[in-house]
């Protein structure tokens, strides 16, 4: 137990500058894909059958295709065209449009959990279509998310780890843990703290869907 | 239906067909060797004897590192400057080199259960190894150096500060670098055609490991340059042998001597490494004892 806490407390500055990078990744990269998700949900739910299909391009091309390959297709095939993509903006941004098709699916069943009726009955009284969506749909949508987006959320925060581990060579905290297992040999010791890093993340993500959840739970 | 079954049969015979070609370009390596003139018989006791018996000398290579031990994709040969080595063994006994892959991690396993007679896979001589194998004297000194792009403002180590600077995670360079070039900003990946794929995006600015390696970088990308100056480390290679089997080693010991005073040396190191990097180099003259020594 010893060795455990000293593999820590050695290396603490490392680790916490590890975990500092992975925490950015993922706050950013869950915005992106909060935004663009709305988005292509939107497309998706229009009357409009070109849009939708553009919605739907969206979803397969990015949920259909591996993360790490979305990684080398940013950053090396980017480069190679002749764009000065950094590996920050590379990974905040596959990150984020990956999980974007995740939550756009979400959020279009959210969507679909709200009767059509409503839908109609706002359009009779008047509401464009971007005013139902708006005021009528998703506010009730958003609701009945909740949980399965703080799952994508979960997924998020643990796919973000491939970062990690890809051409990118950022040091996050799954990184940082390689690193300093090559140089220690404490396997078993580093592993443990990338994972108690992680953790800490994820179940602060579960607390907070929680208080979500607790404070818009539909009262039926 | 019928017409179906035809062309499942032509399908499977076709098949079979190339199969049985593809068989044929899989022969041993390393043919086309020819007899030399004089071949001293070694007593059937010894390693060399029972190697000339068989006919064939079983040498660990590596597939994977150009220049020294690469299967050339145009012609599925192994090739290098460790398979031209390993030749002129063979040679000198009057038997055919039959190359086998031979990874670090297992060359000297393989050498102790005697998969392979003779290991020649860039292995540096270091005094941990030199207690599970015997070592022939240095064959080949490599050195840690740095490649940058040909239009690079960086010189040399001392001008890595402030760069990125690509190198195998949980390499010997990671605190090699750490501590020759503190200033500079390390990116450590797993494999080195990681660190070739970032210097030629410039996502990195240089890569430092063994100039070996480096060496075949510049051979897959001529756009590339090794910086001038001091190296970073000194790797001394020696061909690896089974545990207290001095004859043989004296036996490598005395065809590296005639090979590097005969001129083989030199021309297998203009042919592999000298035509790439512009630079001349003497035979190494460093003896296994000061080779143990330099890396301990």
């Amino acid at each position: 137990m010893g060795d455990v806490i000293s593999v820590l407390t050695d290396n603490f500055d490392e680790f916490l500058a590890g975990f500092w990078v992975t925490v950015r990744l993922v706050v950013f990269a869950f915005a992106i894909a909060m935004v663009v998700g709305t988005l292509v949900a939107a497309l998706r739910i229009t009357p409009n059958k070109w849009l939708q299909r553009l919605g739907g391009v969206y979803v397969e091309t990015f949920r259909n295709v591996p993360l790490l390959v979305l990684l080398f297709i940013s950053f090396a095939g980017l480069r190679r065209a002749g764009v000065d993509i950094g590996p920050w903006t590379a990974g905040i941004a596959s990150l984020g449009l990956y999980t974007a098709a995740y939550v756009a699916e979400a959020l279009r069943s959210g969507v679909f959990s709200v009767s059509k009726g409503q839908i109609e009955a706002a359009l009779s009284l008047g509401y464009t279509y971007g005013q139902a969506l708006r005021r009528v749909v998703f506010p009730q949508a958003f609701r009945t998310v909740i949980s399965p987006l703080g799952s994508l959320i979960i997924a998020m925060i643990k796919n973000s780890a491939i970062i990690g581990v890809s051409l990118l060579a950022l040091d996050d905290l799954l990184k940082t843990a390689r690193v300093v297992q090559s140089r220690t040999f404490e396997t078993n010791e580093t592993f443990f703290w990338a994972a108690a890093g992680y953790l800490l993340l994820t179940v602060s993500a579960t607390f907070a869907i929680r208080s979500l959840e607790k404070r818009y739970a539909i009262h039926r | 239906m019928k017409n179906a079954r035809w062309a499942l049969l032509l399908v499977l015979v076709l098949g079979l067909f190339a199969a049985a070609c593809g068989d044929d370009d899989e022969e041993p390596t390393g043919g086309g060797a020819e007899p030399a003139a004089e071949v001293e018989e070694f007593p059937a006791d010894t390693t060399m004897g029972r190697i000339q018996e068989a006919g064939e000398i079983k040498i660990g290579v590596k597939y994977d590192v150009p220049p020294f031990g690469f299967k050339n994709p145009q012609n599925n040969e192994i090739e290098g400057f460790d398979v031209d080595f390993g030749k002129a063994v063979a040679d000198k006994l009057g038997v055919e080199p039959n190359y086998v892959e031979a990874i670090s991690d297992n060359r000297i396993p393989f050498l102790a259960d005697g998969t392979v007679d003779l290991v020649l896979s860039t292995m540096t001589i270091n005094a941990e190894r030199a207690q599970e194998i015997e070592f022939s004297e240095p064959y080949y000194i490599a050195q840690g150096r740095i490649l940058v792009p040909q239009d690079s403002d960086i010189t040399g180590v001392d001008s890595l500060g402030g760069t990125k600077v690509c190198t195998a995670l949980g390499s010997t360079y990671e605190a090699t670098l750490k501590e020759q070039a503190p200033e500079a900003d390390l990116r450590l990946v797993d494999t080195y055609s990681e660190c070739l794929e970032l210097v030629q995006n410039g996502a990195v600015d240089a890569v430092s490991t063994d100039d070996v390696i480096l060496t075949g970088m510049i051979i897959q990308d001529d756009t590339l340059k090794l910086t001038e100056g001091e190296p970073l480390s000194t790797e001394p290679y020696g061909g690896g042998i089974k545990k207290g089997d001095t004859e043989f080693k004296e036996f490598v010991d005395g065809v590296l001597e005639e090979y590097k005073s005969g001129g083989g040396w030199t021309e297998a190191y203009e042919k592999w490494v000298g035509q790439y990097t512009g630079e001349e180099q003497e035979p190494p003259t460093m003896t296994l004892e000061e080779a143990i020594e330099a890396t301990s």
